[in-house]
Formats: structure tokens, sequence, C-alpha cells
């Protein structure tokens, strides 16, 4: 196979100082200031009165003694466990005993739950808007030459994204376009963003797109789910523990760790 | 109830401690690809040699990590040779973490410092 000639173009300088320079600092002052939006537009968490509160903890209380019932003493665990079965089953810890058994309120038309979908939005928000504009902006005033050459070689088919706009046939893909200095920048500036804001900082987009992957877990307490039910079936998962404590055959353990 | 459970539950593994952990560990992988970027950039290196200059160096920095950090202590622990068990739950994590980690950044970086160098 015959040697391709390496492609050379030679390109203005100033490229560098009107379109490289220009891009890298919007792309990380847009972190930073995605940052500190996101900082500034957090909800504080919404007060809630008494009594939900008394229904969430008591619910938490029973969870926490079932997931570590192994230090508790085994009359210990058992005073615990009788008490929490007859509060959850009398309904004593319930935000209004009278409407048990009554099909929880439609989620919609609860005004805590477009709280939170508002939240979403404005995350949502704050990553599109930034986004849509650099794109535009790029496409606007940057597109249709090359600026650069990767340093590794790639296959014909990034062609078409790596040099949208340029419409040379024969070009060597590993030659970029500023659009895909763009798409590096969001994905490679994440050490900056590290080193910059911290580590839990909210700049990057990548990071807030694996956060939506996950499920959110403060779905618990969430409206339309009935505290009632939720309170029964911990009463079962509390009926079901096999009780034993660590500290059975400690004095075993501590002499087999005892070497003269 | 298996022996792995009980064991835990007598000897429970904190679990901020363990995020702290890694999280310092991604920190300067993070940084250290970056600046491993700048020089692939400045040295010109191109294709395989750019990538395998990355694995050598982020395996080197997580070397340096475990004799300057982790084996001071882990040693007189108890703890073998390279055994980073004290600190990081699992040894992959800790050995070849840091190369999908700082990836993006080194190669952020490695263009563009080649651009500004050599093209």
């Amino acid at each position: 196979m015959a040697q391709v000639p390496v492609q050379t173009i030679h390109r203005d300088p100033q490229l560098f100082y009107w379109i490289l320079v220009p891009i890298t600092i919007v792309m990380i002052l847009t972190g930073v200031l995605r940052h500190y939006a996101t900082v500034l537009m957090a909800t504080a968490p919404k007060k809630l009165d008494q009594k939900t509160i008394r229904e969430q903890r008591s619910l938490l209380h029973g969870i926490n003694v079932r997931s570590n019932f192994h230090v508790l003493s085994k009359r210990s665990f058992t005073t615990r466990r009788d008490a929490l079965t007859t509060a959850y089953e009398s309904g004593a810890y319930l935000k209004d005993p009278e409407r048990r058994g009554q099909a929880p309120p439609n989620p919609m038309s609860d005004p805590s739950s477009m709280e939170g979908m508002m939240g979403m939005m404005k995350n949502q928000m704050a990553m599109i808007i930034p986004n849509t504009l650099i794109m535009s902006w790029i496409n606007a005033f940057f597109s249709g030459y090359v600026i650069m050459k990767l340093p590794f070689p790639l296959t014909i088919k990034f062609k078409s994204m790596l040099q949208a706009g340029v419409a040379t046939k024969d070009m060597d893909p590993r030659w970029m376009s500023s659009i895909s200095w763009y798409f590096l920048c969001i994905f490679g500036l994440q050490s900056v963003f590290n080193f910059l804001l911290g580590n839990d900082n909210a700049a990057s987009q990548m990071a807030q797109q694996m956060g939506q992957m996950a499920p959110p877990t403060g779905q618990m307490f969430g409206p339309g789910v009935d505290p009632d039910k939720q309170f029964i079936a911990e009463v079962e998962n509390l009926a079901v523990i096999e009780h034993y404590s660590v500290l059975d055959g400690v004095e075993q353990r501590l002499l087999e760790g005892i070497t003269v | 109830m298996t022996s792995i459970e009980r064991e835990f539950q007598i000897a429970p593994i904190v679990q901020e401690s363990v995020v702290h952990n890694s999280r310092t560990l991604f920190n300067l992988q993070s940084l250290t690809a970056s600046l491993f970027g700048v020089g692939a950039g400045i040295l010109g290196l191109e294709s395989y040699y750019g990538f395998l200059f990355y694995i050598i160096c982020s395996l080197l920095t997580t070397l340096l990590f475990y004799v300057l950090r982790v084996a001071p202590s882990s040693l007189p622990a108890g703890k073998g040779a390279f055994d980073t068990s004290q600190y990081f739950r699992s040894p992959y994590e800790f050995w070849t973490g840091g190369l999908l980690n700082g990836l993006a950044g080194f190669i952020l970086t490695w263009t563009l410092f080649f651009g500004l160098v050599r093209a």
C-alpha cells in the first residue's frame, strides 16, 4: 500500500487567538456561571409542619431499626419492635388519622409536587439554554473552516461530525472545525472545573446527565404515596427479622485474637 | 446470613470515608491527566504513542500515589505490598480507574497543545 502523504494546510496563526481562545474561555466561564446559577437557584427545602415531619421520621425510625438491628441487644430490639408495630398498626403517627384507607390525592393537584417539577425544569433550563446559545453562536461566527488537527487518526465516519460545514471531500478526518472543539470542551473540561470549583460542582453537563440517569431517591415521601401502606409494609418487614447481635460470641472472638 | 455480611457488621465500613478516599484519588487523576495532555502535546506525540504515554504516566501516578500516600500506613498495618484494601474497596478501582477518569481531559489538552505547538 502506498504511503499517503501527510496533508498540511497553512492556516493563519490568528485563527488561534480569534477562535480557539474565545471558545475555550466562553466554555469555562459558562461552566462557572452554570455552577453558581445552580447554587443560587437551589430552593431551600420546604418547611413541613410538625405532623408531616413526625410521619416521615417515624417511618425512617422503623427502617433504621430494621437495618441496624444487629447492634441492639435482643431485649431492646424486641421492645422497639413492639412499640413501633403497635404505633404503626394503630396509625398513631399518621398525619391525618381520619383519612386512613382513602385513596391518596392526585399527585398533579398537590402543590408540593409542582415544586419538585419546577426544580427539575430549572436544572434542565440551566443546561439547555447555554448549550443552544453557544452552539448557535459558534455556528453563526465560526463555521466553514478547520482550525486544527487531532493528534490521532480517525475513521472516515467522523468526517461529517468533525468537519461540519466544510465541504471538502478529500480532507483527512483529523482536521477539525470549531464545532468539534466545542464538543471536546464539553467532554474534557470536567477536570478544569474540578480544579476551579471543587469536586461537587454543578458545572459539567456530563455529570448532570449522569445524575438524571439515576432514579431519584427522594421518592419515598413523595406525593401520591400512601403513608399508611408504607407503615403496614414496615410492620411486616420488622416482623420477619430474625434477631441476632454482633456481640454474640464476642468473648470467643476476643480470646482468639489474643496471642501470648 | 453469610460470614462476609457478619464480618462487615462486626467491623463496619464508613461510607463517607470511602467516598472521600476515592474522591481524593479522582481529583489527582483528573488533574494529572490534563497535565499529561500538555506534555504529550508539547512532545508532539501522535496516535498510539500519545495513548501509550498517557497509560504509562497514569499508571506511574497511581504507583507514586501508592508509594507515597498508601504504603506508609498500610504496610505497618499488616497489609501486603501493593495491597490497597485499607483505603479502597477494590484494587481495580485504584489501579486502573484513573485511565478512564482522565481520558477526556487528556484528549482535550493533548489536542490543544498539539495544535498550538505542531500544526
